[in-house]
């Protein structure tokens, strides 16, 4: 069921955009459109009779868009009245309840949306996601830091505080546990601490799932794991990148709200969405020597709508479709299909980034990330 | 305070239960919407905030201002706290503590924790006297070099003598054990309970002279003491600073940051309440905009979190290269314990006990053995260890009444050996025995009592100096024998300087007056503590703090 309706977003946005390839949902389409079943099609954009009451848990990053007065202008011309309750995305999948559970939930990122399908699945639920937005994942440092990998190898500049990292090397380097100070030309930033990307906790968070996916990868000599045996056995070794780490942050904004607010003597190096860094350009100033690191290849995490039943369908149907809608998420830093609109959002916000995304790669299948995660959770309690 | 606590929020849900009430019993819609209205109409958020954030109580008045919303805040020890959240026994609709690491790091503690938010920031630091650094050495010459080994160094040599909150309650103390464990093994990642190196928190410790709770206490006694038994304040930068403001120390301090170990404390304001979400993002919304970050920014000299508000009060820029905080339990239990039971200076105490006939009232004879035999037994609780006997540890019994009786001595071995572990329990079995035997009768000679077990302190304390002494006393009465108060000042202005140092702690249970006994602790430098208030076992965890 779930399938035939994303098959059918991909459908109707493939026709909206005039055929212009919406990769972010590339390489699922193909796997469902194979699928064969064929959508049936209800015209988004129809204003309402009645008024619909929808119940819905909500992560962090898309709190601030569904208070936007023109979202809420626009959910009642269509017919919604929503009641919506901001909650950890990874602790959405409990909330999947057999009766009396929310008719929707929008997590920050594909895996817990991913959770939550299969959550539902075990209930007997049915459950359909609809990709709203979405961004990659990037490292949030400092011009300092960014200087320091140019000069050993690690990073190239791509714009005036915009650097592509060398995935690959970096792993490498910080499994080899190098200490700042060890590193080329490090004057700027001589440190005993060992180089290590700070995450949110892999256990908890979204983003941090991410970091686990890359990590391994990279783990993998640049393939995923596909098989059980190989995501255990680099998933056991990743999980050292996670346990050094110290304490993690165990909310979406923890990381970030550290490198905004600590800055580089905590956080030289932090894991986090695009659009966080987007979001605070639009609205404060970002501190000065920022640099974005995109992390070669990187993650394009898809920022999912679960509808968890037929009344909520049309709202993430709506949300996915309606250019208006798409139009006011990249203010609040998410990217959309239309890359050029996000662009020159950016722009506006005077934050360089790398627009065309050239390489990235899927995250692992449902079952191997969970699988991966299962394992670096064990690994971290001992 | 935790009574009315309790009722307040009893009263809230009864409130609630009226307002629910309201389909069921349709006849009395008028009723039941009056009973709901004051609900609606003044929303409220009961706040368990860490003791340091007292400066930060006018946010109270702020917030109902600019919200509507009625904040309450109220206080404990960082331990205290995290243990009354990881446990549930708080029954605050929301927490705000300096650090919440180690709250955070317990599953248990996650799920108590709905949502967080950090307001503001403070790194611990390292205050000295002005005219103190030059003589602590090359070392100190350049700020930027100093590190946690220089710190350990400086107080190992007998040159460094700080105050500083008890590692044991405190997160400035023990990220400051942190600090210097972290530094002596110049580990590149978080540190686990494998790295603690005992020599160089024992060398840190030789310099810890001021021991306290709460940084209020010891900011008094630092203003006293500076110059002359300490030169140096471990504590947050907004502390120290606020103390140079206040104009009241002799001389100012200099604020040393150390070099890669710094511990910044980032106050993640928590919903612990479903239902308080409302009002929990009004107070966060409210505490992170511009008005309320520049007012904490100047009043309370902590670094906003808000970029808009960091023109408020110019901070020292240098990069503060952060310790990794360790979540591994193993290390903050190895750290504690080992404080407690070994690096500390040992404490030898004086427990005078009330054993008057008047304590045969009520439970209070009950309550006086149930305490004893907590504190001579085994409650494992993050805290409870801090108010148990430990290791080292010497204790007089002097019971009184008509007059002051004999003394009984306890001492605990070190926990060095298997033997000694088998001896340490087999005395703290005598211990509880001693508690179940006492009888009460007759009259209350208080004051004579305590004079009593201030000169005996005294006398220990000149034959074995390496000890922490202090004098405890329990009483539930008025003083009806022997000397009255006045009798008692002029005998304690009497006494040598010596036993003038020795801090006298209270507990008054029954109808014991307030009055006196404040003034008696007073005088002496303890404390007083009531156990109509405050649970016995409590009492002594803070007790132990300030030993």
């Amino acid at each position: 069921m779930n399938r035939t309706v994303k098959t059918l977003i991909t459908v109707v946005l493939l026709a909206l955009l005039g055929g212009s390839v919406f990769w972010a949902l590339k390489s699922t389409q193909t796997e469902q459109l194979a699928n064969g079943q064929s959508p049936s099609l209800s015209l988004p954009g129809l204003r309402a009779t009645q008024t619909v009451e929808l119940s819905g848990v909500i992560a962090l990053d898309v709190e601030p868009f569904f208070k936007d007065v023109r979202v809420t202008k626009w959910l009642g011309d269509n017919g919604f009245k929503l009641n919506v309750t901001r909650i950890g995305s990874r602790d959405m999948a409990q909330r999947v309840a057999a009766s009396g559970g929310p008719d929707f939930m929008f997590p920050s990122g594909i895996v817990a949306a991913n959770q939550i399908l299969d959550a539902a699945k075990r209930a007997n639920q049915t459950a359909t996601q609809y990709t709203v937005f979405f961004t990659p994942m990037v490292i949030a440092s400092w011009q300092p830091i960014a200087e320091i990998f140019q000069t050993n190898g690690l990073a190239k500049p791509l714009q005036p505080g915009v650097y592509a990292v060398d995935l690959a090397k970096l792993v490498a380097l910080m499994q080899a546990k190098t200490r700042w100070k060890d590193l080329k030309g490090s004057q700027a930033y001589e440190v005993n601490k060992s180089v290590l990307v700070s995450t949110t906790d892999v256990r908890k968070s979204n983003s941090g799932a991410m970091y686990l996916a890359l990590a391994t990868y990279a783990l993998n000599g640049n393939e995923l794991p596909t098989d059980r045996a190989t995501a255990e056995k680099v998933a056991k070794i990743a999980t050292d990148l996670f346990k050094r780490q110290g304490y993690q942050e165990n909310y979406v904004n923890g990381n970030f709200d550290d490198y905004i607010s600590i800055g580089i003597g905590k956080t030289p190096l932090a894991f986090i969405y695009e659009n966080q860094m987007m979001a605070f350009a639009l609205s404060k100033s970002l501190p000065k020597d920022m640099a974005i690191l995109y992390p070669q290849p990187t993650i394009a995490n898809k920022v999912v709508y679960v509808a968890m039943n037929e009344r909520s369908k049309r709202l993430g149907e709506l949300l996915s479709t309606n250019s208006e809608m798409q139009n006011i998420g990249v203010e609040y830093g998410f990217r959309i299909a239309d890359s050029a609109a996000f662009a020159q959002k950016a722009q506006g916000a005077k934050l360089n980034v790398d627009e065309r995304l050239s390489n990235l790669i899927d995250p692992p299948s449902f079952e191997t990330m969970s699988t991966m995660i299962d394992v670096v959770t064990r690994e971290m309690a001992q | 305070m935790k009574l009315k606590f309790g009722y307040a929020s009893l009263l809230a849900a009864a409130l609630l239960l009226g307002g629910c009430g309201k389909d069921s019993k349709p006849p009395a819609p008028k009723v039941t919407a009056a009973a709901a209205s004051p609900a609606e109409t003044m929303p409220s958020l009961s706040v368990l905030a860490t003791s340091d954030l007292r400066d930060a109580q006018p946010l109270e008045e702020m917030v109902k201002k600019a919200t509507g919303v009625t904040l309450k805040f109220t206080f404990g020890g960082t331990m205290e706290s995290t243990e009354q959240v990881l446990t549930g026994k708080t029954t605050a609709d929301a927490a705000w503590f300096a650090n919440a690491k180690y709250l955070l790091s317990d599953p248990q503690g996650q799920a108590r924790v709905k949502l967080q938010e950090k307001i503001m920031l403070s790194p611990i630091v390292v205050g000295v006297s002005e005219s103190e650094v030059a003589r602590l050495g090359p070392a100190w010459a350049d700020p930027s070099k100093v590190t946690w080994k220089t710190v350990a160094e400086a107080a190992k040599a007998g040159k460094l003598k700080y105050a500083l909150s008890n590692p044991a309650t405190s997160n400035q103390g023990y990220m400051a054990l942190v600090g210097v464990v972290a530094a002596s093994t110049q580990k590149a990642e978080a540190l686990t309970a494998a790295d603690i190196d005992r020599k160089a928190v024992a060398d840190f410790l030789r310099g810890y002279k001021l021991v306290g709770d709460n940084s209020t206490y010891l900011a008094e006694k630092f203003i006293e003491q500076q110059g002359i038994y300490v030169n140096a304040f471990i504590n947050y930068e907004s502390w120290l600073l606020s103390m140079n403001q206040s104009g009241k120390l002799k001389e100012p301090l200099k604020l040393f940051y150390p070099r890669e170990g710094i511990a910044t404390a980032d106050y993640p304001f928590m919903l612990l309440s479903d239902a308080k979400r409302v009002e929990y993002q009004k107070v966060v919304d409210y505490l992170k905009g511009d008005e309320a970050q520049t007012w904490l920014a100047r009043a309370t000299l902590r670094r906003p979190v808000n970029p808009n508000a960091a023109s408020a009060v110019t901070f020292p820029t240098a990069t503060l290269i952060e310790l990794p905080f360790s979540p591994d339990r193993g290390l903050a239990d190895g750290l504690i314990d080992a404080y407690l039971n070994e690096f500390r200076k040992p404490i030898a105490s004086t427990f005078v006990l009330d054993v008057s006939g008047s304590m045969n009232g009520g439970n209070r004879r009950a309550d006086l053995i149930s305490a004893l035999h907590s504190v001579a037994g085994a409650d494992v609780s993050l805290t409870g260890r801090l108010a148990r006997l430990s290791s080292r540890e010497r204790i007089w019994m002097l019971p009184f009444s008509d007059e002051t009786g004999t003394p009984t001595y306890f001492e605990l071995p070190p926990a060095t050996t298997e033997t000694n572990v088998q001896k340490k329990a087999e005395i703290l079995e005598q211990v509880r025995e001693y508690a179940s035997g006492l009888t009460m009768k007759g009259g209350t000679a208080l004051y004579d009592a305590i004079l009593d077990a201030l000169i005996q302190m005294s006398a220990a304390q000149a034959k074995d100096r390496n000890y922490q002494y202090s004098v405890i006393a329990f009483t539930d009465g008025e003083n009806t024998k022997g000397r009255n108060l006045t009798q008692f000042k002029e005998a304690y202005a009497a006494l040598p300087e010596d036993a003038r140092a020795i801090p006298v702690f209270t507990v008054a249970f029954g109808e014991a007056s307030d009055v006196a006994l404040k003034e008696i602790s007073k005088l002496s430098g303890g404390r007083s503590f009531d156990a109509r208030k405050t649970p016995l076992p409590a009492v002594f965890k803070e007790i132990r703090a300030y030993q």
